[in-house]
């Protein structure tokens, strides 16, 4: 697919600070509206990485939104962390897991308790405010970049982070 | 995705049992603040009384009333802690877990924690939350008093020899396996990621589960505080 080159994106400056101020933006579309065939149109909402309670263990949640055809998240890695793998909760442990499936007008969820991204390795640990830069690799639509912010260990996406 | 589907809310929907025209109002409300989507509740008369059940609780109902298990082990100052002494006559939640756990743990006692804060100070002197460290050698007491802190305070930590652990879990119904460290340096504990609330008769009266939403427990705190019969 020809269009293919030119959504290996990584985003910085100002689409950044959309993405931030927003909670989701479109980063990557494809020229035909998708169907399964079609080009994936990937866009990325409500990324946060709770405060690790003690150590720099930390997990990531975000929502990848697929407004195209199929696409699967292949890997995950950090300039800031050594280490970022994409895990599911069982109901009694964690497997490891992945790649991960973004069905074609559909969502792949990383969220509490399911499939969630595991990131180890801070350069510098972890503090409220802080923001992460993940770049997430995608079978069809290159690697997208996005800045993840870490927000009280009990935030939620949709409340207000009072921290309480 | 395998993500744990919330399980349905049936105390939720149990709510309006009552008879009369009076009850219809408050069942109007009681339906509003359950589900969020207002309009969509099937809930006819028929289903609602199939689903009533006898309990103010929104956690599952434990029809085996296990005994708090005898448990010794370390608190967080490295004194010993004896669960069923220390915890007799008080409403309880016990979870298993360790902290290099990102996800379920952290998620979990987080909400508790969340909850609790909700609760008057004289509420929260009335229920004791009790977390035993499924991975001991690396949760010492400093560890997990530091990572109970972030969720709260007054939480109880329990660490000590594994064997009394899984011991413990077992008879409780929970999973405990031995913690494998990963070839990245992480560390995978296998554990049952319910939790259990035990009642001041010192039986456990009701789960939670992992997928347990932080509404729940801010419905059933204040009926665990007072002691209210599950």
């Amino acid at each position: 697919m020809s269009s293919r080159s030119f959504r290996t994106t990584a985003i910085t400056g100002a689409v950044v600070a959309t993405v931030l101020g927003a909670g989701t933006i479109l980063v990557a579309w494809g020229p035909d509206q998708g169907g399964a065939g079609g080009a994936a149109r990937l866009s990325i909402a409500d990324p946060y990485i709770p405060l690790p309670a003690g150590g720099a263990m930390a997990a990531g949640y975000l929502t990848v939104r697929n407004a195209g055809g199929e696409d699967e998240l292949v890997k995950v890695s950090s300039p800031g962390a050594s280490s970022v793998t994409m895990h599911r909760s069982t109901e009694t442990s964690m497997e490891s897991a992945g790649p991960l499936a973004v069905p074609a007008g559909g969502a792949l969820e990383l969220a509490r308790g399911g499939t969630h991204l595991m990131i180890m390795g801070w350069s510098k640990q972890p503090a409220l405010g802080d923001v992460l830069e993940l770049d997430l690799t995608f079978a069809r639509s290159g690697t997208i970049a996005v800045r993840v912010p870490v927000k009280p260990l009990t935030y939620r996406p949709g409340q207000q982070d009072s921290g309480n | 995705m395998s993500r744990t589907t919330t399980r349905p809310r049936a105390a939720r929907h149990g709510a309006p049992r009552l008879l009369g025209a009076a009850a219809v109002g408050l069942a109007a409300v009681l339906a509003l603040t359950a589900c969020g989507s207002g309009g969509q509740a099937p809930a006819g008369p028929a289903k609602v009384s199939k689903e009533a059940k006898d309990t103010p609780y929104e956690g599952t109902v434990l029809s085996k009333h296990f005994d708090k298990p005898d448990l010794v082990l370390n608190d967080t100052d490295g004194r010993p802690y004896d669960l069923r002494k220390q915890t007799a006559g008080r409403s309880t939640l016990l979870f298993f877990g360790y902290t290099s756990c990102p996800d379920v743990c952290p998620t979990t006692m987080g909400d508790i924690g969340v909850a609790m804060q909700k609760l008057s100070p004289e509420q929260q002197q009335k229920i004791d939350v009790v977390f035993v460290s499924t991975d001991p050698q690396r949760d010492t007491p400093q560890v997990l008093r530091t990572w109970l802190d972030s969720m709260g305070k007054n939480f109880t930590g329990l660490t000590g020899d594994l064997d009394k652990v899984k011991a413990a879990a077992k008879t409780l119904g929970i999973l405990v396996e031995d913690p494998v460290v990963n070839k990245d340096g992480s560390v995978t504990s296998t554990h049952g990621a319910q939790v259990l609330a035990f009642l001041p008769d010192d039986k456990a009266h009701l789960l939670y589960l992992s997928a347990t939403s932080v509404q729940t427990y801010q419905h059933d705190l204040p009926l665990l505080a007072q002691g209210v019969q599950a």
